[in-house]
C-alpha cells in the first residue's frame, strides 16, 4: 500500500523522525530499519486516522490563498474557526494541505 | 410607448443600477431599460510557451489537474475574475463586468506570469463575448411569441423554461423569460447587446401577458356566495 508523507511533519512525526535520527547517528539502528519505521508510521497514521478518530472539526474562515497542484489542495486561511462537538476557537492564520485518500487504494 | 414608459422605466433603470444614478440617454435606449453587462470573456496571446505546474506551484489562487483540463485555472480579486492560461501561451479571462474590467484583468494575470520568470507579452487582446441581462418587469406570453416569430425562436419548455430567440441583425442570443427577465448573450461589443434589446422590447410588449382578471373576479364572485349563504 502506498502510503502519504503527510504526517511526518505533525508534532508526533517530528518527534519521531528526531529519535530515529539519534538512534541512527548513536550506532542503535540501521538506517534501513529507521525509515521502514517512518514508513510504518506512514500507514498507521492513515489506518488510526480512518479507523478510531470519531470526532469531526468544522473550520471556516476567511480563505486567503488556495492551490491545487499534483492533487494536493493547500488552503490558507484567515481567522478561521475550528469548531467541534465540545469547544471552538480561532486562529489568525492556518495553512490546511489535503490530499486525496482514494489515490492510496487505486 | 416612450411617452407612457418614461416614469416608471427611469425607475427601473436606476433599480436595475446601469448607469448608476444617471438618467438612462432615451435616445440610445429608448426603451428607458439599459441591460446589465453580466459577464465579459476575453482572450490574450502570452507569445512565450509557459510551464504549467511551475506556474501552479508558484502562483497562489491556481489549479492545474492535467488529467481534468489542460490549463492552469488562476483566480484574482480585483477585478473578480477566473483566468484559463494554456501552455501554448494563449490565455481566457471571465468574469469580468466590462470590458476595461475585462482587459485590467488579463494585464494583471499577464504581469503575474512575467513575475514568474516567464517574458510574457499582451498581444491580440479581444472581447470574445458579452452576456448582458435585464427585466422588464411584465410577464411575457412565450408561445404566442414563439409561434408569431417562428424563424428565430426555439422553445421547447420540457427542455428548458426560457425561450431562445436568434436575433440575425445584431446577431445576438437572447433568452426569455416568462417572468419577463432577459438574458442577452453573442455580443463582441456592447452596443450590439443594447441594439438586440432596443429591438426585441416592442415585440416583447405586444406579448405582454394580462392579468387572469377573470378568475380574480370569479373568486369575488364565489367569496360574495359564501356571505351570502
Amino acid at each position: 500500500m502506498a502510503t502519504f508523507e503527510l504526517y511526518r511533519r505533525s508534532t508526533i512525526g517530528m518527534c519521531l523522525t528526531e529519535t530515529l535520527d539519534e538512534m541512527v547517528s548513536s550506532g542503535v539502528l540501521s538506517p534501513e530499519l529507521a525509515i521502514q519505521v517512518l514508513v510504518q508510521f506512514d500507514k498507521s497514521m492513515t489506518e488510526a486516522l480512518e479507523s478510531q478518530v470519531k470526532s469531526k472539526v468544522t473550520i471556516k474562515g476567511h480563505l486567503h490563498t488556495y492551490r491545487f497542484c499534483d492533487n494536493v489542495w493547500t488552503f490558507i486561511l484567515q481567522n478561521a474557526q475550528f469548531k467541534n462537538e465540545e469547544c471552538q476557537e480561532t486562529v489568525g492564520r492556518v495553512k490546511i494541505v489535503a490530499c486525496d485518500s482514494k489515490l492510496l487504494t487505486q | 410607448m416612450g411617452c407612457n414608459n418614461t416614469g416608471p422605466s427611469d425607475l427601473m433603470a436606476d433599480a436595475q443600477g446601469l448607469e448608476g444614478s444617471q438618467p438612462v440617454d432615451l435616445s440610445k435606449h429608448p426603451s428607458g431599460i439599459v441591460p446589465t453587462l453580466q459577464n465579459i470573456v476575453s482572450t490574450v496571446n502570452l507569445d512565450c510557451k509557459l510551464d504549467l505546474k511551475a506556474i501552479a506551484l508558484q502562483a497562489r489562487n491556481a489549479e492545474y489537474n492535467p488529467k481534468r483540463f489542460a490549463a492552469v485555472i488562476m483566480r484574482i480579486r480585483e477585478p473578480k475574475t477566473t483566468a484559463l492560461i494554456f501552455a501554448s501561451g494563449k490565455m481566457v479571462c471571465t468574469g469580468a463586468k466590462s470590458e476595461q474590467q475585462s482587459k485590467l484583468a488579463a494585464r494583471k494575470y499577464a504581469r503575474i506570469i512575467q513575475k514568474l520568470g516567464f517574458p510574457a507579452k499582451f498581444k491580440d487582446f479581444k472581447i470574445q463575448n458579452i452576456v448582458g441581462s435585464c427585466d422588464v418587469k411584465f410577464p411575457i406570453r412565450l408561445e404566442g411569441l414563439a409561434y408569431a416569430h417562428g424563424a428565430f425562436s426555439s422553445y421547447e419548455p420540457e427542455l428548458f423554461p426560457g425561450l431562445i430567440y436568434r436575433m440575425k441583425q445584431p446577431k445576438i442570443v437572447l433568452l426569455i423569460f416568462v417572468s419577463g427577465k432577459i438574458v442577452l448573450t453573442g455580443a463582441k461589443v456592447r452596443e450590439e447587446t443594447y441594439t438586440a434589446f432596443e429591438n426585441i422590447y416592442p415585440v416583447l410588449t405586444e406579448f405582454r401577458k394580462v392579468q387572469q382578471w377573470y378568475g380574480f373576479i370569479d373568486i369575488l364572485i364565489y367569496l360574495s356566495f359564501l356571505k351570502f349563504k
